[in-house]
């Protein structure tokens, strides 16, 4: 007989929580406050059973969204303790640990959305960014085709982008975008992970269209690899590798003519391989050119210059020790590249 | 509002596919989908499992037939057999349009798309994305409505049909954003709002608004429902939420255990113990916890589902994604202790009645999805279908709205009735007289269905049930919506879901109570065995005079004869 | 006397250079030896990874294997280099076969990537290897009249599967070493944020924005300075300060410091032996 069920119940601990929960009705309100509600909440219980405990129990006019309650629909993202993350997969007790005043969990609305009402935010923006970059399939089928033979795909294009698919637009990541909360015009990560999604697609055909449009201002050369959409995002997706991919692939396909991104990044590949070191100072007017470096830093280089961080041209930079035989590595490393793009386009 | 051709109403994979079909069928076509949330919030990105086609990738000798066959076996030979014959028929066909269109399915080896077991179905023939099939078809099938053009408005609370003389002249909706209800004149309506079975509340694995808002609007404008009795039921969802615990955990070797520490299922399926069938399971847990022999808790009573003789390593491996749902929405770790666990609600076989092009009695209006009733599942669905069924049938809706939305004239809806459905609305707001809260009203219908039409039903609980229906549907005249604000007035939209819960019990109920037999999901305590004779009839719930009024249909058979259902 | 194998970060061989000589001044102070790598190469700054994999692979494992051959722990001051080198060594101890391709090519030089050291960044030795007690033993000049903003920048947590340290969005540990030196933090909410570095020359406005922002919960809280571990971070805040508030209409200016000019301060050295002076605020 299977004994560890004994017949003493389940033992519920419970105690008095404060939720500082974000308010603002734009009908009436002039500017957000916050409203605190103290419940009794037992161990086990999620931020959103709590909020619904709340509007039911002490408050109706509070305001959030919720639907699946089971951390698949991405409708309840928030800020909890200024993290933004899904109410539904969130443990109460969990986050006690990080209050910043001891028994007060603060919860607030996504950031970088426009505000709706209270918890909620608009994800339309999200949508039309969708839209702008083509975040869907162009079928390589006709359309009177489809439905007759399937495609055949290999494990090794699935796995590029199974773990993309697991994205359920919370928008998490959307919240917590530094470029995004600098210039709301910033694709965002979401749209780029769909984007990387649909490129590396062997169903697709307007990979060249889309990734033309990536590529501009306020696309994937904009990232600041800061990490927080990764970091924070409920499906642990890694979506840096995404961008990262992006970027590769933009500039096999296009080289550096496109953006100062794109010539940014190779300059670092050249210095690598000429010196072994960055020169940095130069950096300015490879990225984007003689004419903008004046205009744009002249006056601060002329501080630097003055406080010896910078040396007055032309910048002398020491090449590492051992440059020869690391040059030579770096030369053999790009036959093997060369090799592989060979070998793949085979 | 300018008249559309076609207005769906409902973004989950029925209505996405609809969309995608009407506009293929004639791009010409004004086409909006309306949804109480954003498409890709929608239920069907809950479906795990995956999509039953005969694709014949995984077991060669797979065929339609067999899936046929199996489909019929499963319903209890209560689903329409030419509408099943439809259904796996398509089915190769749609699984491959949605390849086509960028699904990314799993892969065998020889990069077809991959198929696996699932129970009741003779071969290996369900198509999956790894264990979120429902989420990635979804989004596809977004991503191609985004891509048609397709006019979305998101966050509209769907509220009644417009009919004049029996002919539908458009839909009333609420923009959730501004509070405003606006008009929707359309020559077709296509309802594909999910099911009803989160009328069982915290008993139930389904989202929060799977509340058959469809089902509630068609049947108040007198269009007739089906086999709402049938709901059918998970043995394991978590105590708090209902959510599933999925058959994973028993299939690796946990136990069942009630309050007395035993293995219950010993009782019941002394063989197959905890992997019985699982209706049989579900009907075991809960005749445990109804003789008492189940813990008590504020949530209320449950046993335990135990896995902690699995030991960590083989939690932590095999099972990630129930030890993750278990921690974050009931706080335990099945390593250190058992899973509070007790039967769920999950999927309703009832629904809008209609024909097999999705027509329902009304000229103009359609239904698809687990928001119709066809019927493929008859009184049990299998594993796999349920994916099917809203692709299958979503876009058959489509082309037949698309094909016939030329046959009528967009009708008119005038500001008055626009008027008058808003007061309706802001009376629930008066402080006079209305005093119900909502959380108890909604508390209390969960409850009631539970215990008196769940799992084990008969006449006099159902009878009571019934009583208890008539009271609640009294105490919501007095319900007071607090929150009398314009901008998204949460407060406002579940009261109208539970207005539309409550409607749709009752049809539950009556019909539970009128089928006296015991078929698929649908168990009479008092009427142990099914009764062909007297009930392989399909039942009709229509709304008359403020009361529901059963009738009963045939069903369609085919080649397959009337068999006893075993396994 | 503990040794180290220590990475020389390019831009402290250029910009920032008083970082490096600040810890020249206090390593034996703490019972330090850290030893230059001159072989060393740039990392790659975040940029090499995807302009390309296998040489990004091949410049870190040279890196690491030259503190290999010293049989010692690589110690960086830098975040970015930090990040890089450690997503570069993740990727090769996954990988056998890049493994056994960039070994290949090193064998030239006699060198062999084999994994061995670990790549940890200069504050994360100073808290776990010299420990808070021995530095707070040590202090001569605490730090006890000045209001600290700690800004930890991105890549000394993030991502936390490459770092894996501080909890990477509510950090700590600058704070403790911070309060050893008898310092007294801010709240500071932009302490786990970024400094907009990275895109300063791509997109200049946005990287101003985020660099203006942090700046100014500094001095709002009215913190004496800010102390970064990162010379990119301090670039920003520091160099490109002025524009940074003027671009977001902020008059005012707040001084920041490299983590170690900070010690070195408590350690009693002064302003001009750290080269503080050298700061466009100062």
């Amino acid at each position: 007989m299977h004994m560890t069920g004994a017949a003493e119940q389940h033992k519920e601990e419970k105690r008095d929580i404060t939720f500082r929960v974000f308010r603002f009705n734009p009908q009436v309100d002039i500017k957000p406050y916050f409203d605190d509600y103290t419940i009794p909440v037992e161990r086990g219980i999620t931020v959103l059973r709590a909020l619904n405990y709340i509007k039911e129990h002490v408050d109706p006019t509070v305001s959030f969204r919720a639907f699946c309650q089971a951390g698949i629909c991405g409708s309840c993202g928030m800020r909890v303790n200024g993290i933004s993350k899904l109410a539904c997969t969130t443990q109460v007790w969990e986050e006690l640990d990080r209050c910043k005043e001891p028994g007060i969990l603060k919860v607030e609305p996504l950031r970088n959305m426009p505000p709706i009402k209270d918890l909620i935010v608009d994800m339309d923006p999200l949508v039309d960014k969708m839209k702008h970059y083509m975040n869907w399939i162009d079928s390589s089928m006709p359309e009177s085709e489809m439905g007759k033979k399937e495609f055949l795909v290999s494990e090794d294009e699935f796995l590029k982008y199974d773990k993309a698919t697991d994205c359920i637009l919370c928008a998490s990541c959307v919240s917590e975008c530094t470029i995004l909360r600098a210039h709301k015009e910033y694709v965002s990560p979401a749209v780029l992970l769909k984007s990387y999604r649909m490129n590396v697609d062997s169903r697709d055909t307007i990979h060249d269209t889309r990734l033309a449009e990536l590529v501009k201002d306020h696309g994937v050369w904009d990232c600041t690899h800061c990490y927080r959409c990764q970091e924070t995002c409920v499906k642990s997706i890694p979506i840096m590798d995404a961008i990262h991919g992006i970027r590769e692939n933009a500039l096999e396909v296009r080289g550096t003519k496109d953006t100062s991104g794109a010539k940014h990044a190779e300059a670092f590949m050249d210095d690598i391989a000429k010196k072994g070191k960055l020169v940095e100072a130069t950096l300015p007017f490879r990225t984007n050119g003689v004419l903008w470096t004046v205009k744009n830093l002249l006056p601060m280089a002329v501080k630097m210059i003055m406080k010896r961080r910078t040396p007055p041209p032309p910048p002398m930079v020491k090449p590492s020790k051992g440059i020869k035989a690391f040059r030579e590595e770096f030369r053999e490393m790009t036959e093997h590249v060369k090799d592989d793009q060979q070998s793949h386009n085979k | 509002m300018k008249p559309f051709d076609i207005v769906i109403v409902g973004g989950g994979g029925a209505g996405l596919y609809a969309a995608m079909e009407a506009m293929k069928t004639n791009p010409s076509l004004n086409i909006a989908v309306l949804s109480k949330v954003y498409p890709n919030r929608s239920h069907t990105s809950a479906a795990q499992g995956g999509a039953n086609a005969a694709l014949a990738n995984k077991a060669k000798d797979d065929t339609v037939e067999m899936h046929i066959f199996d489909t019929i076996k499963g319903s209890d030979y209560l689903a329409d057999q030419d509408a099943v014959d439809i259904l796996c028929s398509e089915a190769p066909k749609i699984i491959r349009e949605l390849d086509n269109i960028g699904t990314p399915w799993s892969r065998l080896d020889d990069n077809t798309i991959a198929q696996r077991p699932f129970g009741g179905a003779g071969r290996p023939r369900c198509c999956y994305c790894a264990d979120k099939t429902g989420h990635t078809i979804l989004q596809t099938l977004y991503e191609q409505c985004l891509k048609k053009g397709v006019f979305f408005f998101n966050e509209y609370f769907s509220l009644s049909l417009s009919v004049n003389n029996s002919r539908m002249r458009g839909l009333l909706a609420m923009n959730m954003k501004t509070g405003k209800i606006e008009a929707f004149p359309a020559k077709t309506v296509i309802f594909a709002t999910g099911g009803y079975a989160k009328m069982y509340w915290n008993r139930s694995s389904n989202a929060a608004g799977n509340t058959g808002d469809g089902q509630a609007i068609a049947y108040r404008a007198g269009i007739p429902l089906k086999d709402m009795e049938f709901v059918q039921f998970h043995p394991t969802g978590l105590r708090k939420s209902g959510l599933l615990v999925t058959e994973g955990a028993r299939g690796e070797g946990g136990y069942l255990v009630n309050k007395d520490g035993e293995r219950f299922m010993a009782r019941y399926a002394p063989e197959k113990m905890e992997l019985g069938p699982r209706d049989l399971v579900s009907r075991s847990i809960e005749t445990e916890i109804l003789q008492d022999r189940g813990f008590d808790s504020p949530a209320g009573k449950y046993i335990h589902l135990d896995l902690t003789h699995l030991g960590a390593e083989l939690i932590k491996s095999r099972l990630p994604q129930i030890r993750e749902m278990s921690m974050n929405f009931e706080g335990v770790d099945p390593i250190e202790e058992p899973i509070p666990v007790r039967p769920t609600a999950h999927y309703s076989m009832g629904g809008i009645d209609t024909d097999n092009y999705g027509r329902t009695v009304m000229d103009g209006v359609y239904a698809a999805g687990e928001c119709a009733c066809v019927s493929v599942h008859g009184a049990n669905r299998l594993g796999g279908n349920s994916l099917l069924d809203i692709l299958v049938f979503g876009r058959i809706a489509g082309h037949t709205a698309a094909e016939e939305a030329g046959k009528f004239e967009p009708g008119v809806i005038s500001p008055e009735e626009i008027k008058a459905k808003d007061e309706e609305l802001r009376s629930f707001m008066q402080s006079s007289g209305h005093y119900e809260r909502y959380g108890a009203l909604r508390e209390e219908l969960g409850q009631t269905l539970a215990l008196n039409v769940g799992i084990y039903r008969e006449a006099s609980k159902i009878s009571r049930g019934m009583d208890e229906l008539s009271l609640l549907k009294e105490r919501f005249k007095k319900i007071r919506v607090f929150d009398s604000s314009d901008i998204f007035n949460t407060n406002l939209m579940q009261v109208l879901e539970l207005q539309n819960m409550l409607d749709l019990a009752e049809t539950v109920a009556a019909g539970a109570l009128a089928r006296e037999e015991s078929r698929g999901s649908h168990t009479r305590n008092d009427f142990p065995t099914r009764d062909d004779e007297k009930w392989h009839k399909h039942t009709i719930a229509t709304l008359d005079n403020g009361t529901v009024k059963l009738g009963q249909k045939p069903v369609t058979m085919g080649r397959y004869e009337l068999q006893e259902r075993t396994y | 006397m503990k040794r180290y194998a220590y990475y020389l970060s390019c831009i402290n061989e250029s910009m920032t250079k008083e970082l490096d000589r600040s810890i020249d001044l206090w390593q034996k102070d703490l019972d330090m030896e850290l030893i230059k790598l001159h072989e060393s190469t740039c990392c790659g700054g975040s940029n090499l990874e995807y302009v390309s994999p296998k040489h990004f692979a091949l410049v870190n494992a040279r890196n690491i294997a030259h503190a290999e051959k010293l049989g010692l722990d690589l110690v960086v001051s830098c975040n970015t280099c930090l990040m890089t080198i450690r997503t570069a060594k993740k990727k090769l101890d996954e990988s056998p076969d890049l493994k056994r391709e960039v070994n290949e090519l090193l064998k030239k030089e006699g060198l062999e990537y084999k994994g061995t050291s670990e790549v940890r960044h200069l504050l994360w030795v100073l808290i776990e290897d010299v420990g808070l007690d021995v530095i707070k033993s040590k202090v001569k000049v605490p730090l006890k009249n000045f209001t600290i903003a700690p800004f930890y920048g991105c890549h000394i947590l993030r991502p936390s599967t490459v770092l894996g340290k501080d909890n990477p969005l509510d950090p700590s540990s600058l704070d403790q070493l911070i309060e050893a030196l008898g310092g007294t933090t801010i709240p500071y909410e932009h302490k786990n944020r970024c400094c907009g570095f990275h895109t300063l020359l791509v997109a200049e406005e946005e990287s101003l924005n985020v660099a203006a922002e942090a700046l100014a919960e500094a001095i709002e809280s009215k913190a004496d300075f800010i102390v970064t571990p990162c010379p990119l971070c301090h670039t920003v805040l520091d160099g490109y300060q002025a524009k940074a508030l003027k671009q977001a209409h902020i008059n005012a200016s707040i001084p920041v410091l490299h983590l170690s000019e900070m010690v070195g301060l408590a350690l009693g050295y002064t302003k001009k032996q750290l080269g503080i002076q050298r700061h466009i605020v100062c």
